[in-house]
């Protein structure tokens, strides 16, 4: 009787006993701890500075008080109504949501379009110099967007602008507006940013491709024209749409590029929209439109993560997927490359020669001898009213390139070390919970473009809250920010290294003794130390090019070297902004190859995250 | 040396209605060398990680040596750093980074067991599982049996009590799965390490163990000898998992008076009863004769299979067939007519739980026991007898 009872009872303990057993087998599980810290943590710096902004956009903001008639801080529609129905919306919000949406659509069509072409010429095809274009094409996208839109201004500015005039306006070729800025110069340049993107993502669909499934529709006598739009597209249609997607929403976050072409002729993108209506100090609005923008966020991510599990419904396992077998392109092999080497002439040669060109001509356009110069980079005493040596000379250049250098250095840093920990949190904590927060809220910042994120920072953290100071113009401020926007890409190489590790490791670990601190330093750290350089590299690369999030939250003390060559330009000294924009491309160059050689395979598979 | 005991051992999953182990009780004792075996989601692996730690239990018990390590009961969980069971992974779980002698010797390290020591016993382990020569190599270096070699040197170098398997057969080629059978035999008669492994195959549980236990969906079906599980197994389930070819199953319910088949002729030879459902016999305790005899049944060959140095053979009887294994050449051709034995001894009976049900020795009719004068089942007629 007893032992049937006893039988009863261990079948189902109360669950007293089971909250203490799982508290017993959790103590000796540190990931819980780690998760719940980060759990936290995240949820100050990223939920927090997110919900502020919306909530912003619902109560009285200091100095609108007139305005509004309430006292600040009151809940008020007031904004929304300004913003979405008022005589001025249709400047505020309607217009630029028009512009935004046009050019993300358009540089979706046209990135698509020539990216498709160029990924099968160079996956798929015996194109000449084959190998050379797959790398080189992939160059423009390493570069800063706003490196083409400066290379543009160089050569078509004309006189609506003052300032030094472009080159073709100096050798009497007058530019409508309509070439010079606006909608056609930037979808031009986005496309030419974004059209690598689309050769990384639809080439790797290609190469995995199962060849096999093709030779069987070859073998049932079907013609090429019917195996590539029956067969190949429809299975490669999953990378299509994620890189549509992913373009998209980059498009709608994207700011230098309109801030550069835009403002001249007042064509307002939401980005630079929400820019001025900061700057403007109507942070109401702001608000406001940095709320549209998350929503168009919100939008495109449902629609990916939709297309993403209709994809995984055709997911095959192709464990033979090489693509050896070339078409011969025949005739058409050199035409082929002149094509993709147009490509990489317009995409990397021509800004980078232009701008190179800018920086040692006194006068823009004219090209004899004696306008040619390298002052701007390390003449000295010039007779300008301020800058009077070369960048290199310059003391101040150095600053922004130590601080871009520090400040973007140890937030990247930060972020790699913080996403292997999400990485480990997420896998190994016994809360279902808390994993799955981690995942989600990590990913939050990338519906967020930069602008609104830095808007919702500044938001925040202007003022002193609770514990924390006012952290407006301090470095701390810039590397939180950084942080924060960066833990998308962090957190889920992090997941994705530590799921490819397994579990197994550490388990073997822990059966032959080993406590959790040597687990950590003698087990999972050396396995992950390429993800983790590829995790702090990357980030660091992508930090130094951006730019929303430093004009917004930058200050001349913490300015980096974006911020600095925009200040230059505010100023005309064209020469010496071009050079600085010259140094960061640098830079962002030598990282990459940094990557390659420490990951071996790095570029393409860590840029498509 | 330690005895494992597992008391009522129940895990469940999140989200799963079904446990994944379900009330499984048994006792492994000291130096014993048994197989959890099973289908593929049975939860074998589920209990050797729980034994090791690695999980841990829903309800139930675990206890090494009379030590609670495991109890929901008693709110007690030892973490697998503390209880020195030795794991061996089914894929191994090498440390990538570590050369060979350091994945051996790291569970030392972390003893702090003196230099010269350490390595000594190193050498030792690495040389008795010969992979003394690849001490600087990496894991990715070897070849598959050698990093199991490696992954079992990982654990004997800490000398554990109780050594546990994932299935440690299944990566390797039909020559090295020989080859590291008899080295495992060799392990466990060196050290005296009491070994538990899992295993989905038969044959390896068969060939290496000394106890085998049968599991399918959590429970627990059959501890025994392998002779034992193949001559009496206690369910159908047992009854049609083990053994190869698969045993042959006469759903006794399926007899009607219409027409004759298999059903009809078992029933007539067992008096009626309710409970029995199913009547299993295993391929190679069929008979096959030139010459009829008073129980023998008329049968076609549909198909003769040589599997190498036997022979499976198809027969059919109406709709129903039944397959025979044999060691020696069949005399008979595909499309001719043979004279079949059941021989009733062979006959194993299970109810419509699937349970196994012991006849009365009245209920059986007995007449072809005139046949045990030949014990082997060979092909040669039996004419003379009848």
């Amino acid at each position: 009787m007893t032992t049937l009872l006893n039988a009863a009872e261990q079948k189902k303990p109360n669950l007293w006993r089971r909250a203490r057993h799982s508290f017993a087998v959790a103590r000796h599980e540190p990931a819980n701890l780690i998760g719940l810290v980060l759990a936290i943590f995240f949820a100050y710096l990223i939920l927090a500075p997110v919900l502020s902004i919306l909530v912003d956009s619902f109560i009285v903001q200091s100095g609108d008080e007139a305005r509004t008639h309430q006292d600040e801080g009151s809940f008020t529609l007031y904004y929304i109504v300004r913003t979405l129905f008022s005589r001025i919306s249709e400047i505020l919000l309607w217009q630029p949501l028009y512009n935004t949406l046009a050019i993300a659509a358009g540089t979706v069509v046209f990135s698509m379009t020539i990216g498709v072409a160029l990924a099968w010429l160079v996956n798929r095809t015996n194109m000449a110099g084959r190998a050379w274009f797959a790398t080189a094409l992939i160059v423009p996208f390493m570069l800063p967007t706003w490196t083409f839109a400066l290379a543009w201004t160089t050569i078509f500015k004309n006189r609506t602008v003052g300032g030094q005039p472009g080159w073709l306006e100096s050798l009497g070729i007058t530019t409508s507006n309509s070439v010079a800025y606006g909608y056609f110069p930037i979808v031009f340049i986005l496309v030419l940013h974004y059209t690598p993107l689309v050769i990384l993502i639809v080439g790797n669909a290609l190469r995995r491709l199962d060849s096999q499934m093709e030779d069987s529709a070859r073998v049932l006598g079907a013609p090429s024209r019917v195996i590539a739009f029956s067969i190949v597209l429809p299975l490669i249609r999953p990378a299509l749409m994620s890189a549509a997607l992913l373009i998209f929403a980059d498009c709608i976050g994207e700011f230098a590029v309109p801030y550069i072409l835009g403002l001249p002729v007042r064509y307002d993108t939401l980005a630079t929209g929400l820019y001025r209506a900061l700057d403007t100090r109507q942070n109401g609005v702001a608000a406001v439109i940095a709320g549209v923008i998350m929503i168009i966020g919100v939008i495109t991510l449902l629609i990916d993560v939709r297309m993403m599990k209709e994809a995984r419904r055709f997911v095959t396992v192709g464990g033979k997927g090489n693509m050896d077998r070339l078409r011969k392109l025949g005739r058409m092999r050199l035409p082929a490359s002149g094509l993709a080497g147009a490509f990489v002439f317009i995409g990397v040669v021509l800004p980078l020669l232009t701008l190179f060109l800018s920086t040692i001509m006194i006068l823009p356009g004219r090209f004899n001898l004696e306008n040619f110069t390298f002052d701007y980079w390390i003449g000295s005493n010039l007779d300008t009213v301020a800058l009077r040596n070369g960048i290199l000379l310059t003391p101040e250049f150095w600053q922004a390139a130590w601080n871009t250098i520090v400040i973007v250095g140890s937030s990247s840093m930060i972020s790699g070390v913080l996403g292997l920990l999400v990485g480990y949190a997420v896998l190994r904590c016994s809360f279902k919970g808390v994993g799955s927060f981690l995942r989600q809220i990590t990913f939050l910042p990338y519906l967020v473009p930069g602008i609104a994120f830095a808007a919702a920072f500044l938001s925040l953290f202007a003022v002193a809250r609770g514990p924390i100071p006012a952290l407006y113009g301090t470095p701390a401020i810039l590397i939180i920010a950084l942080v924060a926007s960066k833990m998308p890409f962090a957190s889920r190489s992090g997941i994705a290294a530590m799921t490819q590790l397994g579990k197994e490791p550490e388990e073997a670990a822990r059966i032959a003794g080993a406590n959790w601190f040597s687990r950590m330093t003698k087990i999972i750290i050396p396995i992950q130390a390429g993800p983790l350089a590829t995790g702090i590299l990357l980030p660091f690369i992508s930090g130094i090019k951006g730019v929303s999030l430093f004009i917004i939250l930058a200050i001349p003390s913490t300015d980096v070297l974006t911020t600095y060559s925009l200040r230059l330009l505010d100023y005309n000294y064209d020469q010496a902004a071009n050079a600085v924009v010259l140094m960061i491309a640098l830079i962002a160059w030598l990282g990459t190859v940094l990557i390659q050689k420490i990951s071996g395979t790095g570029l393409a598979q860590g840029l498509e995250n | 040396m330690p005895t494992i005991t597992l008391t009522n051992l129940t895990k469940r999953y999140d989200g799963n209605t079904e446990p994944s182990v379900d009330q499984v009780s048994l006792t492994v004792e000291d130096g014993e060398f048994m197989c959890l075996l099973g289908p593929s989601g049975c939860g074998k692996t589920t209990i050797l990680r729980m034994i090791a730690g690695i999980e841990h239990s829903t309800s139930g018990e675990i206890a090494v040596d009379n030590l609670v390590v495991d109890s929901v009961h008693q709110s007690c969980f030892i973490p697998p750093e503390q209880r020195r069971i030795g794991l061996v992974f089914q894929n191994y779980a090498l440390w990538p980074h570590m050369t060979v002698e350091r994945n051996v010797d790291f569970g030392l390290r972390l003893q702090n067991v003196p230099a010269q020591e350490r390595k000594a016993r190193c050498l030792d382990v690495m040389s008795k599982l010969r992979i003394l020569e690849y001490a600087d190599r990496y894991p990715s270096q070897l070849s598959g049996g050698q990093q199991q070699r490696v992954a079992l040197a990982r654990m004997l170098a800490v000398n554990p009590g109780v050594l546990l398997l994932d299935e440690p057969l299944s990566n390797l080629d039909a020559t090295l799965r020989l080859e590291m059978r008899a080295e495992l035999r060799r392990l466990h008669q060196t050290f005296g390490t009491t070994i538990i492994f899992v295993s989905h195959d038969q044959w390896e549980a068969m060939t290496l163990a000394n106890t085998i236990a049968v599991m399918n969906k959590g429970q627990l079906q059959q501890i025994g000898t392998p002779d034992e599980i193949y001559a009496e197994p206690s369910n159908r389930f047992v009854a049609e998992f083990i053994g190869n070819p698969k045993i042959n199953i006469v759903d006794l319910k399926a007899a009607t008076t219409e027409h004759v088949s298999l059903a009809n002729h078992i029933q007539s030879r067992i008096s009626a009863n309710e409970f029995t459902s199913v009547c299993a016999i295993r391929p190679e305790e069929i008979v096959l004769n030139n010459t009829a005899t008073p129980h023998t049944l008329p049968m076609i060959i549909e198909n003769i299979m040589p599997t190498g140095g036997s022979w499976v053979i198809e027969l059919s009887f109406g709709e129903d067939r039944l397959f025979h294994s044999t060691q020696s050449r069949p005399a008979w051709r595909e499309g001719e007519p043979v004279n079949v034995l059941l021989p009733m001894q062979s006959l194993h009976f299970f109810d419509h739980n699937g349970k196994r049900l012991v006849l009365p020795e009245s209920d059986l009719d007995y007449s072809h026991l005139l046949l045990r004068s030949n014990p082997t089942h060979t092909n040669q007629p039996y004419a003379k007898q009848a």
